[in-house]
């Protein structure tokens, strides 16, 4: 079974990923990618956008973030606010400068500027192995 | 990275600009389901930024009156359809605060009041879709 198939036992909100990009064209590249695997996907720009959503009641499986973007914080803020929050909820950054901080807490990481394909597979393995363990 | 967006794809492109997630989310997703494509743009700039790329290309523009951005309203419409013409337009708004502003503007109100039925924006979207194809 291939990770989508495992997901749809999940119900509809295993497949649901939060990619958070401020760059449009790039956010539109990846997310297209996403949904031509088959997942639901809910795009925003930045992290209180992100954030926003929810806390307005948006249920996702996995979130996919920048850390540099323009606002009142940045991506690796989010993602300490979305582990205090949203500790089922996995996080993902990105970012074009590897920061020690965010490795010591073991945060999955991927460098840019990155292929999209391999961002794909990176969160579509982190969904898989949240709902194997349960999540 | 652009040799990894898929060039080909024959489905007409929506280009939404909505400043608020959950409603551009929802009315993307309905889209989508009707067999669009779509870009999401969240303000004014990164409405532009995907026009000015060229790709993939824009058939439709739906977008929010009050969407935020250096160039909102009335404006964004007239310099898209300038820049543009090759580009359908919907813009929607508030009905009053936008008839009003458009009054003072000498521009045509919103093509579609807010909320909106997304039956609507697909009806209005075929229907431009088919002035245009008579057209050509």
């Amino acid at each position: 079974m291939d990770n989508v198939a495992m997901l749809d036992a999940h119900g509809p909100e295993a497949r649901s990923v939060l990619v958070v990009e401020d760059d449009p064209l790039l956010r539109f590249m990846l997310c297209d990618l996403l949904r031509a695997e088959g997942l639901v996907v809910v795009e925003a720009a930045n992290a209180e956008e992100a954030l926003g959503a929810l806390a307005a009641g948006l249920d996702v499986a996995v979130v996919f973030t920048d850390v540099q973007m323009p606002g009142a914080f940045d991506g690796l803020e989010l993602s300490r606010r979305l582990q205090a929050s949203y500790p089922d909820v996995p996080v993902i950054v990105t970012s074009g400068h590897l920061d020690a901080a965010l490795l010591a807490v073991g945060i999955p990481y991927l460098p840019k500027p990155y292929v999209p394909t391999k961002a794909v597979g990176l969160i579509l393995s982190v969904l898989a192995r949240r709902h194997a363990h349960g999540g | 990275m652009g040799a990894e967006t898929p060039t080909d794809d024959a489905r007409p492109c929506i280009l939404i600009l909505d400043g608020d997630v959950l409603s551009r989310h929802a009315i993307a997703e309905y889209l989508r389901g009707c067999g669009y494509r779509v870009v999401e743009a969240t303000t004014s700039e990164e409405l532009l930024a995907v026009l000015d790329h060229g790709t993939p290309l824009v058939d439709t523009i739906l977008f929010d009156l009050d969407a935020p951005g250096a160039v909102n309203g009335f404006a964004l419409r007239a310099l898209v359809r300038e820049a543009y013409p090759g580009i359908d337009v919907i813009a929607t708004g508030s009905t009053q605060k936008a008839a009003k502003e458009a009054a003072n503007l000498c521009e045509e109100g919103p093509e579609l009041a807010r909320p909106y039925d997304p039956q609507l924006v697909i009806a209005r979207i075929r229907r431009m879709q088919a002035r245009r194809d008579e057209s050509e």
